[in-house]
């Protein structure tokens, strides 16, 4: 059987579910089917609260990898199934912890064993001494230590009646919900760092994100697009059946450019796009708005703009990166693969469409009788005639 | 479609598409080998490199290397002559492929020297020749044609300057962008140490180019490998780019004289245009950055720079790229970094003025009726854009 794998994938939160529990558990088992699609001979099975995939050796890495993009998974190991034999799982360990050993200088490692064949005569103390012990024979030399509570390295060897596994160091999966078992949302995505990560705080909690771009190519060129279809795609690969909807958003701008006082500019570009967001929100049956807005960065996110935007829709908008600073999000950008792309130069509209000095706290009745002065519920409307869809799966 | 972007790229002419695809077809052994198809293959190469030399008047004192391109014949030939230590100086208006290849030697305390304060009209004032001998610089390298102002350095005038005041000093000229648009004379060669040249800059394609090189000096490797081209430059040759681009070579030599009347008429339908407008229009002040002269040893016809503060060039370009007309902003190398272009501001222009510009570039396609469309978009969108921009303080 050396030629198998056993993916032993945990979860941590739906272990916490109620009656409920099951349902979490098949959706995941479903996105996990999903992620694992074109693999060969993949089989995915629910053991006892457990999710186990059997897969190829020359498989089994690349189905790690597409793990780590499923929300809901907590960690995932390659396993290998072996005779209960002390040498022979010490040997494979060692042939696991070597290369890593020899790239640090030094690891703490420890062996931890599940005994669910209560025949077998040794108990799980005695064989984590026994394999630990005979890999320390050979390693000690090369810097390995034991280190129970603080290991670096954990050799997972579970020991059942029907065969013995013995698991390589945990790679740690993305954690919180199962994809689609929280309902779909809308995300504002631009080409910026902050808005991809609370796109995908919110695929994290279970929802399906779509996400809307405000695209305005006429005084900026086609750039901005194509780096949102760029990250959006990064994106969806942490979901699938994500869709991207594109707005013409230049004539509202202009119009408000032109017709509205000048520190008002942004909140009023913004609340226009909350009034679509919130419209396409409606019509694809989404139950939120998600932004990447973070409280004081910049001149459109102090608490009065916040809520003088906010209230131009019924539907509740959620702000995962509120409390988060900027190198906290920047961090996280750069775990889910969006960074690099976010910063990539793009021409921005601050010199023609960002006043000098943008309001910190605009008034509502002000923002209001600015809106007055352009016809928006009309500009509104076209903008969203001539919206674009793109589904995101059949880019891949 | 209106393309006016011709220093970034050409098209493809349809009797080089020809013979790449034929090639493609037929050339594909590797011409390193040793049976016939091989042999058939080099002999295609040494065919090309025949056709370029005698297009070129490139003289047997010289020889040819081909490379990926411009960028790469640029790297090959400095760092190949100069590092670690030989002293090399440059104008400070020169292509990226240049400029960073000094600052890598900068890396190695090779410090190049800089002749900014003597540049004028976008060239160089010969009296900056006596800084070089000074600085004992070995090799001085410029733009033959500065790839976003037009202007041109004249290889002859410049050899001339350097035996007086600088003999120890050798001329190495970035030519991507003058073959096709000015005339290499059989004179030329003999004072240049070396010479870039890419293909898709003259309707070839990318991917290749070559480094015409004086065969007295010997030139340290960047690439290394199987030993090719004299071990100066290893890799397999790609026969089908180098045939195609030796056909659109020996197609903008041949028609050289045709070509320059006719960039000249785009050229001056363009400025006369521009100047009509200015004086027609109090809001729109036009600034040439580009020479306007008909000067071939100052001013290459090929490209036009100008600038046309409060409006930005870039937003400009994206309401002409709706029409389908599309132009260039500074550079194509730099163009997406947002600071200014650094050869506009090595020239004086303010960070504003250098923003607000556009480089128009022609290649022998173009017509007059694309010259007037430019204009006219031009116009409207600025008509349109300038209210948004004025009162800005740009």
């Amino acid at each position: 059987m050396k030629d198998s794998r056993t993916l032993l994938i945990r979860y941590d939160e739906i272990g916490l579910k109620g009656k409920n529990r099951k349902y979490f558990e098949n959706r995941l088992v479903r996105n996990i089917r999903y992620a694992l699609k074109g693999i060969e001979g993949v089989r995915i099975e629910k053991i006892h609260g457990r999710i186990l995939g059997r897969v190829s050796r020359v498989d089994a890495d690349e189905s790690v990898y597409r793990l780590t993009f499923v929300p809901g998974i907590a960690s995932v190991s390659i396993g290998i199934s072996m005779e209960p034999d002390f040498d022979k799982i010490a040997e494979w360990g060692i042939g696991l912890i070597n290369p890593k050993l020899e790239a640090e200088g030094h690891l703490k490692f420890c062996v931890r064993t599940r005994r669910s064949d209560k025949s077998f005569p040794s108990t799980s103390t005695q064989i984590d001494f026994e394999v630990g012990s005979r890999i320390m024979g050979v390693l000690t030399d090369k810097g390995l230590s034991v280190d129970i509570k603080g290991a670096d390295f954990v050799l997972e060897v579970e020991i059942g009646p029907q065969e013995t596994l013995v698991f390589d160091n945990r790679v740690p999966g993305l954690r919180g919900l199962p994809v689609g078992s929280s309902g779909q949302v809308l995300s504002l995505l631009s080409g910026g760092i902050d808005s991809p990560v609370s796109t995908l705080k919110l695929i994290a909690r279970g929802c399906r994100v779509h996400s809307i771009f405000f695209d305005n190519r006429t005084f900026l060129g086609r750039g901005g697009y194509d780096k949102v279809v760029r990250l959006a795609r990064i994106l969806n690969r942490y979901q699938g059946g994500g869709k991207l909807f594109v707005i013409p958003f230049q004539d509202i701008q202009v119009a408000i450019r032109d017709h509205c006082s000048d520190a008002n500019r942004v909140v009023l570009y913004r609340r226009m796009m909350y009034r679509i967001a919130y419209a396409l929100a409606e019509i694809k049956r989404c139950q939120g708005l998600v932004t990447g807005e973070s409280l004081g960065q910049v001149a459109s996110q102090t608490l009065e703009n916040l809520a003088a935007v906010s209230c131009v829709v019924p539907m509740s908008v959620f702000r995962p990166l509120i409390g988060m600073n900027k190198q906290e999000i920047i961090t996280q950008a750069k775990s889910i693969g969006t960074y690099d792309i976010s910063i990539e130069p793009q021409p921005d509209c601050c010199s023609v469409f960002m006043p000098d000095h943008p309001a910190t706290r605009s008034k509502i009745k002000d923002l209001e009788a600015d809106e007055r002065c352009f016809p928006w519920e009309e500009l509104m409307a076209r903008a969203m005639d001539a919206v674009e869809t793109i589904n995101l799966d059949e880019l891949d | 479609m209106i393309y006016l972007d011709n220093a970034a790229t050409t098209p493809v002419a349809p009797q080089v598409l020809d013979v790449l695809k034929d090639s493609m077809n037929s050339d594909f052994a590797n011409p390193g080998t040793v049976y016939s198809i091989g042999l058939d293959a080099r002999n295609k190469i040494e065919q090309a490199r025949e056709e370029i030399v005698r297009v070129l008047n490139i003289p047997s004192t010289h020889k040819i290397i081909f490379t990926s391109g411009g960028s790469e014949a640029n790297n090959l030939f400095i760092k190949g002559r100069c590092f670690p230590g030989k002293k090399v100086a440059c104008l400070g208006l020169e292509h990226p492929s240049i400029r960073e290849t000094l600052e890598y030697l900068r890396s190695f305390g090779n410090f190049p020297l800089s002749l900014i304060e003597f540049q004028n009209e976008g060239r160089l004032d010969l009296k900056g020749v006596s800084a070089l001998s000074a600085n004992r610089s070995r090799l001085l390298c410029l733009s033959h044609v500065n790839n976003e102002l037009g202007t041109v350095n004249d290889p002859i005038q410049i050899f001339d300057a350097l035996c007086q005041g600088s003999p120890d000093t050798r001329l190495f000229m970035d030519g991507v962008q003058a073959v096709g648009k000015l005339k290499l004379p059989a004179e030329i060669w003999a004072g240049l140490a070396g010479y870039s040249v890419s293909a898709h800059k003259f309707h070839g394609p990318k991917g290749i180019g070559f480094l015409v090189y004086d065969s007295k000096l010997s030139i340290e490797p960047c690439i290394h490998g199987g030993g090719q081209q004299d071990g100066v430059r290893s890799g397999t040759l790609p026969v089908p780019l180098i045939r195609a681009m030796a056909e659109a070579v020996k197609i903008v030599a041949e028609r050289i004289d045709e070509t320059q009347d006719h960039l000249r008429c785009l050229n001056q339908r363009l400025v006369q245009s521009l100047l009509e407008l200015d004086e027609r229009i109090p809001q729109l002040n036009i600034r040439f950055n580009s020479l306007v002269v008909d000067d071939l040893k100052r001013q290459s016809h090929s490209i036009v720079n100008f600038s046309f503060p409060p409006v930005e060039g870039e937003v400009l370009l994206h309401h002409l790229e709706e029409k389908l007309i599309y132009v260039g902003l500074g550079s194509a190398c730099s163009a997406n970094l947002k600071e200014p272009s650094k050869i506009l501001k090595g020239i004086g222009l303010s960070d504003d003025e250098a923003r607000c510009s556009l480089r128009i570039s022609f290649s022998r396609n173009n017509t007059i009726e694309e010259v007037d469309m430019f204009v006219k978009e031009f116009f409207k969108a600025y008509e349109m854009l300038y209210p948004t921009f004025k009162g800005k303080g740009r």
